[in-house]
């Protein structure tokens, strides 16, 4: 299935905007993120831009890191229709069951490359909403998959720490090819 | 993160990696079995090992020039896309569609044009499309379709046809704990229909089923075996608690088989390799009985043979797999006869090394899942000729080929399902 655009209305009545995404080796994409404690207005316009761009580009997942803001959002729709949004704001997880998962993962930090990464199938995510609430959600399969993949670039890690060096260089030089060429 | 490659883009990569020599379809795919379009992606891959020589004589047709090297995810999404206009029944603008979209997600947008030219081509010729229901007679690579006709003359056009088919779902009935009448019964209020194999323990589906909606299967009241592994207990003759050696036993049918026959034995289970050994021991505690396991090279009787004589031995030797095409299409693609040799000297090694195992007056159970001579009369004349103390003994079941030294079952293309693989037996006693 192709991604379908589709048009969001803004909680807040601002205008949202595309958001550019960084690409990797993008040393940005390293910075490690910090905690949100203003939960105010401009949190949801910054919310429902990263939703506007996750559709857009045709992610299942996007940090804040992707779109070069440090804090510690993510949002996340894993649904076959694409009409389930879920946002985290301060998420954390545990690992609530030893058994792992390969899973073909894709980045759009990392466009057009797709790698078995191996993490643990089901986990516990501690986080809050996009008003502050607290709480605590159990996932298993691709969202608990995708949820990892997410924290893991509020933490500045990217899913090619997981692969060798030399698939991670063949991946960096191919897309800085790319990269000039634009 | 972004989503996963669509069914078909992946199906292509999984071909493109298995040309690659990397392992087999089966393991490629466990990976995969979580993902909602996982059917759909066995389907493509499978179906595309199936035809694989005839979809490739096809798609060259089509091809001015062949692909380079790096671009073979690329020729393997061709042939699935002429797999689905020959084989499924999707409206050929969708699968046309689909197919170019995975191009692009292969991250290779100049082949769009490519793969929606050559589809189109396909599409409009009529002679290609029209010959899938009459004999198709390169579907093998030409180094077994000849061994196969030399070696069963008679046999060969069935065997070859039958190789290219789906294979019935089997069950196996522990009937320790439920008869095989009562537990049909029990899938028939699961809507799922069956009838009796020939050995006392077959239930063969009409069609294939998840194995989570069997009835009763954690309970260990059912297992997945083919019906020709079926024979083994019976042929081996086994007796209440007599000492019994599975030589390569993972994952364990044959093990439990025996097991559930006769619960008094005292049965030592040995295979190579310990994630295959790890499904054996599931096996075991699924169906609550228990063997004594040992991780090992069985040929290097030193590492773990305590000098204890076997009653009974089971070799259900590594081999060429061409029993089984229907089952593992893959081996079509990939075998050669060079590793047929390479099994051959592996089988002697085994039987070698086994045969002084075994106690006199014991018998010793050689089976393949091959259907060529190398692997099975030869390699049992061979030994015969090697030893003073073995002799062949006749094997009375009521199916397959009898030869000199054993019995044969070729694969059949019998609707009913009552087609067990192809497989071999050798019964011998130590004299």
């Amino acid at each position: 299935m192709y991604p379908i655009k589709l048009l969001h209305t803004s909680t807040t009545g601002t205008l949202m905007a595309l958001r550019t995404i960084l690409e990797f080796p993008d040393l940005r994409l390293r910075t490690i993120a910090t905690p949100v404690t203003d939960f105010g207005s401009s949190l949801e316009a910054l919310i429902d831009d990263m939703l506007e761009t996750m559709y857009s580009a045709g992610g299942i997942g996007l940090a804040a890191t992707q779109i070069d803001v440090h804090q510690r959002i993510l949002v996340i729709d894993v649904s076959e229709d694409r009409n389930t949004p879920q946002v985290f704001v301060n998420p954390t997880f545990t690992i609530s069951d030893q058994e792992n998962l390969d899973y073909d993962e894709g980045c759009l930090s990392i466009p057009g490359f797709y790698e078995t990464i191996s993490r643990p199938k089901t986990v516990v995510i501690h986080s809050q909403d996009q008003h502050g609430k607290h709480f605590h959600l159990e996932a298993n399969g691709i969202l608990a998959v995708c949820i990892q993949h997410e924290i893991d670039h509020l933490d500045g890690k990217l899913m090619v720490d997981y692969i060798s060096r030399l698939k991670r260089d063949r991946i960096r030089s191919k897309l800085e090819k790319k990269q000039k060429a634009l | 993160m972004q989503k996963t490659l669509n069914s078909r883009a992946t199906a292509a990569l999984i071909l493109a990696d298995l040309l690659n020599s990397k392992g087999s379809l089966s393991t490629a795919l466990i990976k995969l079995r979580d993902r909602s379009d996982f059917p759909l992606i066995q389907e493509l891959s499978f179906g595309c090992c199936r035809w694989y020589w005839l979809i490739q004589s096809q798609l060259e047709q089509f091809l001015n020039h062949p692909l380079r090297n790096k671009d073979r995810d690329i020729r393997c999404l061709l042939m699935i896309g002429i797999y689905q206009i020959r084989e499924m029944g999707v409206a050929d603008y969708a699968i046309i569609n689909e197919t170019v979209e995975a191009a692009r997600e292969l991250n290779k947008p100049w082949a769009t044009g490519l793969v929606n030219g050559v589809l189109r081509a396909y599409l409009r010729d009529e002679t290609l499309n029209s010959s899938k229901n009459k004999e198709c007679p390169n579907t093998h690579p030409e180094w077994l379709s000849r061994l196969i006709k030399n070696q069963w003359p008679a046999q060969a056009i069935t065997v070859l046809n039958a190789n290219n088919l789906r294979p019935p779902m089997t069950l196996r009935i522990n009937t320790q704990k439920i008869s095989r009448m009562n537990y049909l019964n029990l899938l028939k209020k699961q809507n799922l229909a069956g009838s009796f194999g020939r050995t006392e323990t077959a239930i063969i589906l009409d069609a294939p089923c998840r194995v989570d909606v069997l009835p009763n299967f954690k309970e260990g009241f059912v297992s997945i075996q083919d019906e020709a592994s079926q024979y083994v207990p019976g042929i081996l003759d086994l007796k209440p608690k007599q000492y019994v050696l599975d030589a390569c036993a993972a994952p364990g049918g044959k093990t439990c088989h025996m097991l559930e026959h006769e619960p008094t034995l005292k049965v030592t289970a040995i295979d190579v390799n310990s994630s295959r050994m790890q499904r054996l021991t599931d096996n075991l505690d699924r169906q609550n009985l228990s063997a004594k396991t040992i991780v090992a090279d069985v040929k290097d009787t030193k590492k773990w043979w305590n000098e204890q004589h076997f009653d009974r031995i089971l070799l259900d030797a590594p081999c060429s797999g061409t029993g089984v095409i229907r089952r593992h299409p893959d081996i079509k693609v990939l075998r050669t006869y060079d590793e047929v040799l390479s099994s051959v000297e592996i089988q002697k090694n085994l039987l070698k090394n086994l045969w002084k195992c075994l106690r006199p007056g014991g018998l010793f159970l050689y089976t393949t899942c091959s259907i060529l001579r190398e692997e099975n009369e030869t390699q049992i004349a061979n030994f015969l000729k090697s030893t003073d103390t073995a002799k062949c003994e006749s094997i009375k079941i009521n199916w397959g080929v009898e030869c000199e030294y054993g019995r044969q079952f070729l694969p059949d293309v019998s609707k009913s399902g009552h087609n067990p693989d192809g497989f071999f037996f050798s019964l011998l006693r130590k004299i």
